[in-house]
């Protein structure tokens, strides 16, 4: 599984499958062999190997990015149900499968091509062009993994594992970036380095009520708590 | 004159491609450590600044997970792979880790940058020339195979690339060929033994009559010229055949590159198409390619399958050995079995010490069976004809017997259950 997400308002817990193209719906707190409560599932779907995903709890939506496209489901979607809509076609420049979600400032960052960061509309729909591009050697991007945002503080924190295939990249962190930003710009803040530990991180989650940042490292099979009141100050 | 300047140009030119030549062999050929050092030394530039610091905590396992297992016992040779440390470790087939010791230590440990392992998941010995053939999931794409000497951090012996998600592996030596399964999309592919570098598969099974699902372990059962593919059940439809999407490129050329989506099996499924399938044990003629079916499928809550995963094959006895991960047991069918029917044993309980098996393979010369067990990060050796909740004959143990493991391998997502102050780390 390449991603996880809580939906504190409902309680409920949201993987993607690839393997049997569906999007499964646990119950919060689900323990052991316990199944889902809903599952997405069916030729009407078009799913076709989500592998990521992101939820708005506010406008009760999930964002599931789809071979170069991203499908939006209800969040209470369950059966073969038809995306709400969906984003797609040369214009938008999608790649890739990491997805983030803003529902306070209606924005939604994805990645893009040429490794590249699109931000777009959170209501976008067709062939949309995305509102701002960060992309460019100034952004020293490798590789995104999981992506999270910081709504209140209108930031995207992401998981830079580096160059794909290289078992101790030179380049790795987690980058920061706001939802304004646009071109070829450096993240804002950066959490790499040799006190951090780092060596592959994989994925992103944040805790604003303890100031928290969590990332999981590959390379280490660990998971890490970063103390980072500075992110969340706005 | 011209001509000249044209010919210093030239010579200089040439220089200067050599020497930059020169420079990336030597920065690919220099250890990983001195790389990250020279490029901590460029540090990546901000615009508010790095927030470097040591985390608050660390969740971290130091013990190994057991993923596969394989013995050679004219050699007393016990190879096993290490998800969680990223290892290839040898014990002595006859190692017994007391009660009170801490761990067994291995008699040789293959690890580090430069041996292209990560998310170790099958293991075979070549029965004559004891070289260790390895499968990575998910991270690397490579099949490395080291020599008996081979210790330490070392680069393989050779090297095949391998397509995204390998899992299994198992060799027969009569042909001279390597069977492996992949993942997603399904599929087994079938290599000779020397294969290496992007050398293409000699056949594949794979389409929708395969019924393969997620295909985990594989084992051959040559006396009887069969298959043996063990399937957790995660389903997707090409609507027949499998449908490759490689237009002109060969597979030497695609396996070559580098892509977005590593070396995932360019196939175009029906959009939207999938489905949860129970967990299954399919057989299928040794030799099966192409979309075809199995023989026989053994299949339903008879069965009690539950992540099937490493499976062996006595034989003589024309029994089948399951790793049955997720139930913390492992089963005993009949070859001639198919349906959904119980297993003719089970070996499950506390006194067996069988703790999210994923590993299994036999010692057909002296009667065992050895169980790599991811959850409590020890070896079991076991009577091939134990049954229900029996003590193993012996454990080799990676890490202290009362601890367990905490199974996080490749953690690619985290979440945060903010209503509970819990962290979701999936797998």
């Amino acid at each position: 599984m390449h991603d996880i997400r809580y939906n504190a308002v409902d309680d409920e817990v949201l993987v993607p499958n690839p393997f049997s193209n569906a999007i499964l719906t646990f119950r919060g707190g689900a323990d052991g062999q316990e199944p889902p409560v809903r599952i997405i599932q069916g030729p009407n779907t078009e799913l076709n190997g989500p592998d990521l995903l992101a939820i708005d709890v506010v406008h009760k939506e999930i964002f599931v990015p789809n071979r170069g496209g991203v499908l939006v489901f209800p969040l209470d979607g369950n059966g073969d149900v038809r995306p709400k809509r969906a984003i797609r076609g040369p214009e938008t420049q999608i790649e890739g499968s990491s997805i983030a979600v803003d529902p306070v400032h209606d924005l939604f960052a994805v990645t893009g091509r040429d490794k590249a960061i699109l931000v777009f509309s959170r209501t976008a729909s067709g062939n949309a062009k995305p509102l701002h591009i960060i992309r460019g050697p100034n952004t020293q991007i490798d590789r995104i993994n999981q992506m999270a945002i910081y709504p209140e503080g209108k930031l995207l924190v992401v998981a830079m594992p580096g160059v794909q295939g290289d078992m101790e990249p030179p380049r790795v962190f987690v980058g920061m970036w706001s939802l304004d930003d646009d071109g070829d710009v450096a993240p804002k803040w950066t959490l790499t380095g040799k006190q951090t530990g780092l060596k592959k991180p994989f994925a992103v989650a944040l805790n604003p009520e303890h100031k928290e940042l969590y990332v999981t490292d590959m390379r280490l099979n660990g998971v890490m708590t970063f103390s980072v009141p500075e992110i969340f100050q706005h | 004159m011209a001509l000249g300047r044209k010919r210093r140009w030239l010579v200089v030119s040439g220089v200067l491609a050599v020497t930059g030549l020169m420079m990336l062999s030597l920065w690919a050929a220099m250890p990983q450590e001195v790389r990250s050092r020279i490029a901590a030394a460029v540090q990546v530039h901000t615009r508010a600044g790095n927030l470097e610091r040591k985390p608050l905590r660390y969740i971290k396992d130091p013990n190994p997970a057991w993923s596969s297992i394989a013995v050679n016992a004219e050699n007393n040779m016990v190879v096993m792979t290490d998800e969680n440390l990223f290892r290839v470790v040898e014990y002595s087939r006859l190692d017994n880790t007391p009660p009170k010791a801490r761990f067994t230590e291995p008699k040789r440990i293959i690890s580090g940058d430069q041996t292209r392992m990560e998310m170790l998941c099958g293991a075979y010995i070549d029965p004559k020339t004891l070289d260790v053939y390895v499968t990575n999931n998910d991270t690397q794409d490579w099949m490395p195979v080291f020599s008996r000497n081979a210790k330490g951090n070392v680069p393989p012996d050779r090297l095949l690339a391998t397509p995204h998600r390998t899992w299994g592996i198992t060799g027969d030596e009569t042909r001279q060929e390597l069977y492996m399964t992949i993942q997603y999309p399904s599929a087994v592919v079938v290599y000779r033994k020397t294969a290496a570098n992007n050398d293409a598969p000699l056949r594949m099974l794979e389409g929708d009559a395969t019924e393969l699902a997620d295909p985990h372990g594989i084992a051959l059962d040559l006396k009887n010229d069969l298959m043996i593919v063990s399937n957790h059940g995660h389903r997707r439809f090409y609507g027949g055949a499998a449908v490759s999407t490689l237009e002109k490129e060969t597979w030497e050329e695609w396996i070559g590159k580098t892509t977005a989506d590593l070396n995932t099996l360019p196939r175009r499924y029906i959009p939207g198409a999938g489905k949860f399938e129970l967990p299954s044990i399919n057989i299928y003629a040794r030799n099966a390619s192409g979309n075809t079916p199995p023989l026989r499928v053994i299949k339903g809550p008879k069965t009690q399958l539950n992540w099937p995963s490493h499976v062996a094959v006595h034989e003589d006895r024309g029994e089948i050995f399951v790793a049955n991960d997720a139930d913390d047991s492992i089963l005993v069918f009949k070859t001639s079995d198919s349906g959904d029917v119980a297993p003719v044993r089970m070996i499950k309980g506390p006194k067996t010490r069988v703790k999210n098996p994923t590993g299994l393979t036999l010692d057909v010369k002296n009667n065992e069976l050895w169980v790599a067990n991811m959850g409590n990060f020890a070896a079991t050796v076991f009577p091939i004809t134990a049954e229900g909740d029996v003590v193993p004959l012996r454990v080799i143990r990676g890490g202290p017997a009362d601890q367990i493991g905490l199974m996080i391998g490749n953690p690619g997502a985290i979440g945060y259950d903010s209503k509970r102050q819990q962290i979701l780390v999936p797998n």
